[in-house]
């Protein structure tokens, strides 16, 4: 049991100190930090004043409108595409479902460098390139087949003699979707929501190319960091990690192994 | 088969989505890569990559993509063993292990970067507290590349983790109780039941992570720049200075790695699903 707890702690530690780092730095005086040459690993003072200086000296609002309204963007389309695609996959028998469930794997394994660099030619062409749809089509191919795969558990657990008994009943499909499926399988939705909205959230690889000129957030902290601004991209950092900390702790029912390795065991 | 159709046509639009967003790109990438600035077949774009050291490179990205994997899979195998426990505070443990996970990368990044300092980084700082001489992150190729593992383990393995736990869950625990019986200790049941059960799901945490080790770009850039480059950066670099049919080259070179990468998956994954 003692060697457990060692353990616990050694992992504890591990998984704590980068993050304590950033709150050192950031709410230390810089002397203490980044301008010392052996920084003390503990506080020796506390200052409110480097992120008064972050937020009021450099350009936090706009990355931040631009990083949310494509993050909402991409969590709108994963619903779109994903709610139809995963009640389809839910119902198909597993001969016809199994390969388009591959597909959509694949999708999640082509490298972004492969898509981001043929299709930022293809956007500055269709007036795409820099702007919060075109980045969020992009983003989209991330998280569509996690959002797609979360929906078919979702509807899986759905049975079907619920859909029979709406259509005897009467209902039209559109109205058996409003008012029988979507409210039974919300929990699933709402976390399809949050997941996708997530994913964008922390993108790098199609924001830095496809959105450089008007950056979001995560390419706003690097080219902060690039410019020697440490300060500006430690708090920015900061602020903009807590809202997904959190979402990930309420997530993480739905952030199984399940769901990651694709349905392996589904 | 009528319904059958009826709920393809629900999974239409995504496959449509998915064809124009990732397949259309890839072949535009392979096309593109072989052409000219006017626009001719050429295969000068690939003789190029060799004067940007292309074998260095693809050699530096699979030492990156063997070291991290190694690092994840050993923390996933001892954090996913210590949550199969039952100990006071277990829940607040399995918390912790997942919060690098809701860390953006680039978040991670910078966090390393302050860490692996040569002058000035916490890495040294720790060092410097025990009376060990500091050490210059940066001062040959391969302890650049070892920070980047490191830093990349952090931010991953959580999934690696969560993965192997649910591949230890699958594990009847009869067979413990058996090898209990049968007068194995904790590392023997580890060993002789553990491991043997937990194959399938490590392949697949080693082929997930394998292809994102690959495609492992904001980290890289953040922490050593492009000095060594990984495919990924120098994909990047040639972008940002070159031409798009150059970079798409250098993609390319990324693609068929990945590619095999996808193959094996699906073959390890065929017949086990449903």
């Amino acid at each position: 049991m003692r060697f457990l707890y060692i353990a616990v702690v050694i992992f504890a530690v591990y998984f704590l100190f980068p993050l304590y780092v950033l709150l050192l730095i950031a709410f230390s005086p810089a002397k203490f930090t980044i301008e010392s040459l052996y920084p003390p690993l503990i506080f020796k003072e506390f200052t409110l004043n480097n992120l008064v200086y972050a937020f009021t000296q450099y350009d936090f609002l706009h990355p931040f409108i631009k990083s949310l309204s494509v993050a909402t963007l991409v969590g709108a389309l994963a619903l779109l595409l994903g709610i139809p695609a995963g009640y389809g996959l839910s119902r198909l028998p597993g001969s016809v479902a199994y390969p388009l469930i591959v597909l959509l794997l694949v999708t999640n394994m082509v490298p972004g460098m492969v898509v981001a660099i043929p299709i930022s030619a293809e956007f500055i062409r269709l007036h795409l390139f820099d702007s919060v749809l075109g980045l969020a089509l992009v983003q989209e191919l991330i998280t569509l087949p996690l959002a797609t795969f979360i929906m078919q558990g979702t509807f899986s657990a759905i049975p079907r003699e619920i859909e029979y008994q709406a259509k005897i009943d009467g209902a039209s499909t559109l109205s058996y979707f409003k008012d029988v499926l979507v409210p039974t399988a919300l929990p699933g939705i709402i976390a399809a929501f949050l997941i996708s909205w997530m994913f964008s959230w922390d993108e790098f690889t199609y924001a830095v190319i496809l959105s450089p000129i008007h950056p979001t957030l995560p390419v706003e902290i690097y080219v902060n960091i690039t410019r020697g601004n440490e300060l500006a991209a430690v708090a920015f950092s900061l602020v903009f990690t807590v809202p997904v900390v959190i979402l990930t702790l309420l997530l993480q029912k739905y952030l199984k192994g399940e769901y990651l390795t694709g349905g392996v065991k589904a | 088969m009528n319904s059958n159709l009826r709920y393809l046509l629900f999974v239409i639009p995504a496959i449509v989505y998915v064809g124009a967003f990732a397949f259309y790109p890839s072949f535009d990438a392979v096309y593109l890569s072989f052409l000219n600035n006017r626009g001719q077949f050429t295969l000068d774009n690939y003789k190029e990559l060799f004067y940007f050291n292309i074998y260095g490179t693809i050699y530096d990205t699979v030492i990156v993509t063997v070291g991290a994997l190694l690092i994840q899979l050993l923390l996933g195998l001892g954090i996913a063993s210590v949550l199969t426990r039952e100990f006071a505070g277990k829940r607040a443990f399995s918390t912790l292990t997942i919060i690098p996970m809701g860390v953006a990368t680039i978040v991670a990044a910078i966090a390393f970067s302050f860490i692996f300092q040569t002058a000035g980084g916490y890495a040294n700082s720790l060092l410097h507290l025990l009376h060990l001489p500091s050490v210059n992150w940066y001062s040959n190729t391969y302890i650049s590349l070892l920070v980047v593992m490191v830093s990349d383990s952090w931010k991953n393995t959580p999934i690696v983790t969560l993965i192997l736990l649910s591949g230890m869950a699958s594990i009847p625990k009869d067979l413990y109780y058996a090898a209990a019986l049968d007068g194995a200790g904790p590392v023997r049941r580890f060993f002789y039941v553990t491991l043997p059960n937990l194959k399938k799901f490590i392949a697949i945490a080693l082929i997930i992570r394998g292809v994102s080790e690959f495609n492992i770009f904001a980290l890289p850039l953040v922490l050593i720049g492009y000095h060594p480059p990984l495919l990924t950066t120098l994909a990047y670099e040639l972008y940002s200075t070159t031409t798009v049919n150059l970079s798409s080259a250098a993609a390319v070179i990324l693609l068929a790695f990945i590619s095999v990468l996808i193959l094996l998956n699906i073959k390890l994954g065929g017949g086990e699903r449903r």
